[in-house]
């Protein structure tokens, strides 16, 4: 029998054939460096945009204290909101720190200083800035500074101060961002991983010899598939816990991803069985992938017209995240989009199949070359 | 007989024919440049160290308080008509980030012991920081006002700044982030070297010319060169369009020549190491991490970190920072440089020994 005909004869789909396939991929995966990459990509972008970039866009004064006499003002200074503080034991260390701008300002508060002021002595304050620290931080360390002090003998201010705040308070950058750390974890796993083993096996020829036995390429798929949206789905919800925000409503976080998880490995079936080879998928993966991760920039800048995010695919399994991390909303407020997610991943599958069967047609003929080519009669 | 230098020449042209035909690496060379350059030239290039403070006084003209804090360095105040006007002004952000909303009869009442009641008005998304400091500025006004004498000897400004004060001379962003365009354009240059080399072990071209009267050293010394030169001139193309070629060009020169060396070798060990374009893609990411992130620790104020000043790319980044923002000269940037020059010995010895080791089991 050729392999033509083997591959074009139909047997039932067996999940336990599609379990054996899963089972070698788990096995083999580890060893792929697309695999770590995947994993690993999620937790270095969170890392880097929470650590690097959120300390610096949110960058507050930093101010050092060396406390000589046990002095009131460090516990005020250290519950201010907005001014870091750090406590020193040697007032030549903070004066070295505050010169190498470590540090925009440093007290050294002398024995008895509390005392001074309160007996109205008016001590010299030891206050010093870096010199590569901004005018206006200077402004705001030396006015807080000398309002603590004030604090100290319990002075009454000529005047009382009504602090009102206008407009609504900003979504810190860690919470605007999350829809871009859940869509990377989702898609990096769910579409590279299947599109990639696809590509492999189809270009070590493996993918041809399995179809000769009765593995069918709805087997193949359905393997590749699982493998993505398995780690897929183990990506997101890692992501989402070291974000902290898994606990604040579980049960729509992981539907939320468990969708988006299918939907990325449907994209990714999709894309292996069409690419021609690893460049091809990443040259795809360059443009197309701008379909899936546009309905990002609409979760980090929330004044723009939300409207054109909703042609985008992931928005649906995206948005209910974002709402369940802003607000805690339940399976209640946000079932419309998954649902709407949900009959996204149903309008995949045929598209999913048919790739499937243009692969299984061009394997099949590819195989039917060779054969005939092998049996030609040498002249 | 064939010279050694015409083998080598002769590897080369073939390199740099191999590398300018691979659309993927031209394009995102070209694209990778415009970019950083349009980038570079958007950028802001000053800082503003003004707080932008705008002012209500009911009845009464709010030049009488402006006056009073409008000179202040580090304060630009505006005065409002209004307490509506003020409050749009601060709920649009534009121009002012906070307001100070003073009542009517204010300095008379603060003179006479009355009480007073001044707004402070906030954007909820301003600096944590300005909440304190406003209200507490608001309060030493009125002692000021008063009469009162602040309740500290304030210290000598001279003595006070600690450093060279550069104070309306910051580092704008501009100038911290050229390093990182640098470093991100040798970051794609070892990239391409290591998919050159990956793809003739693969493809296994190195064995082939290993047939003719060529030699392993003659193949390590053009990649070597391809790698330089390829990494040295993108750098050196963000440098003088960037307009930073005229502070330092000899230093900068010789900063660039060895970060292009130390990419090189990067280059050559993610190369014998990649078997195919992900694996390439993986181990020039891990292995090129430690080049790159002292670029994005120098966007952060003071002295980097212990562990990222032994990283290979601190070097690099510090001579860049040093020469194009501050002027320093080969004294400053010598330890940098003999750091800088030891990573570069110890990287691109190892990616030799690598590769050879590679094409020798080939």
């Amino acid at each position: 029998m050729t392999g033509m005909t083997r591959m074009t004869g139909r047997t039932r789909v067996s999940l336990a054939r599609i379990g054996i396939l899963l089972r070698k991929d788990l096995r083999l995966g580890p060893r792929s460096p697309l695999v770590l990459w995947a994993l690993i990509i999620p937790f270095v972008l969170t890392l880097l945009v929470r650590g690097v970039f959120g300390g610096l866009f949110t960058a507050e004064p930093r101010l050092g204290i060396v406390d000589q006499g046990a002095s009131e003002l460090v516990a005020v200074a250290s519950e201010l909101d907005g001014i870091e503080v750090t406590l020193l034991d040697d007032p030549t260390e903070l004066r070295e720190q505050v010169e190498r701008n470590d540090l925009d300002a440093g007290w050294i508060l002398q024995p008895g200083f509390d005392a001074a002021v309160r007996d109205g002595e008016r001590p010299q304050l030891d206050l010093f800035v870096g010199g590569e620290s901004l005018a206006s931080t200077r402004i705001v360390v030396a006015v807080t500074t000398l309002d603590l002090v004030r604090g100290l003998d319990d002075a009454a201010a000529p005047v009382e101060v009504d602090l009102i705040t206008i407009g609504d308070e900003a979504l810190p950058l860690e919470v605007t961002v999350l829809p871009l750390f859940v869509i990377m974890a989702v898609a990096l796993a769910g579409v590279m991983i299947p599109a990639a083993g696809l590509i492999e096996e189809k270009q070590a020829g493996t993918l041809a010899a399995l179809l000769v036995t009765p593995t069918r390429m709805s087997e193949m798929l359905g393997a590749k598939g699982l493998l993505g949206m398995l780690l897929a789905v183990v990506a997101g919800t890692v992501t989402l816990t070291i974000n902290g925000v898994i606990g604040v409503s579980p049960s729509v976080m992981l539907v939320a991803v468990v969708l988006g998880a299918v939907m990325m490995a449907q994209v990714g079936l999709i894309l292996g069985s069409w690419a021609r080879d690893i460049n091809t998928m990443f040259a795809a993966w360059k443009s197309g992938g701008l379909i899936l991760f546009y309905p990002v920039i609409f979760f980090i800048w929330p004044d723009l017209p939300t409207w054109p995010a909703r042609f985008g695919p992931t928005f649906y399994f995206l948005e209910p995240v974002h709402r369940a991390s802003v607000e805690g909303a339940t399976l209640g407020d946000v079932w419309v989009e998954l649902v709407v997610a949900a009959a996204i991943c149903l309008a995949l599958l045929p598209a999913v199949v048919a790739m499937g069967r243009r692969l299984e047609g061009r394997v099949s003929r590819r195989a039917s070359r060779r054969d005939e080519d092998e049996v030609q009669p040498v002249a | 007989m064939t010279s050694r230098a015409g083998v080598v020449r002769a590897f080369l042209a073939k390199d740099l024919r191999i590398h300018a035909r691979d659309r993927f690496y031209v394009v995102v060379t070209i694209v990778g440049l415009v970019f950083y350059i349009g980038v570079f030239w958007l950028l802001p290039d000053s800082v503003d160290e003004t707080l932008h403070l705008g002012v209500h006084v009911q009845d009464a003209p709010a030049e009488a308080l402006t006056d009073l804090v409008g000179d202040a360095e580090g304060f630009e105040v505006t005065s409002f008509g209004s307490a509506d006007d003020l409050e749009d002004a601060v709920d649009a952000g534009d121009p002012v980030v906070a307001g100070l909303d003073l009542p009517a009869g204010f300095l008379q009442a603060i003179a006479a012991g009355d009480d007073v009641t001044v707004r402070v008005l906030l954007r909820a998304d301003a600096p944590e920081e300005l909440r304190p400091a406003l209200s507490g500025m608001v309060r030493e006004l009125a002692f000021v006002l008063v009469g009162e004498q602040p309740p500290v000897t304030a210290p000598d400004l001279e003595t006070a700044v600690l450093g060279v004060d550069r104070a309306g001379e910051q580092l704008s962003l501009r100038d911290q982030l050229r390093p990182v365009f640098v470093v991100l354009a040798l970051f794609v240059e070892m990239f391409a070297l290591a998919s050159l080399v990956a793809g003739e072990i693969q493809q296994r071209t190195i064995t082939a010319v290993l047939t003719t009267p060529a030699r392993i050293s003659d193949v390590l010394a053009a990649k070597t060169v391809i790698g330089m030169l390829l990494a040295f001139s993108q750098a050196a193309i963000i440098v003088v369009a960037t307009g930073a070629a005229t502070r330092g060009p000899m230093l900068l020169a010789v900063a660039l020549l060895l970060g292009a060396i130390l990419v090189t070798g990067v280059g050559l060990i993610a190369g014998s190491l990649g078997k195919d374009f992900v694996e390439v893609v993986f181990w020039s990411f891990l292995i090129g991490l430690p080049v790159m992130i002292p670029a994005f620790g120098a966007l952060f104020p003071g002295s980097a970190p212990g562990w990222i000043q032994v990283l290979p790319g601190h070097g690099l980044v510090e001579v860049m920072v040093r020469t194009t923002a501050y002027g320093e000269g080969f004294t400053e940037a010598f330890p940098y440089l003999g750091m800088l020059a030891a990573w570069c010995g110890l990287v691109f010895v190892l990616g030799v020994v690598l590769l050879r080791r590679r094409v020798v089991r080939l």
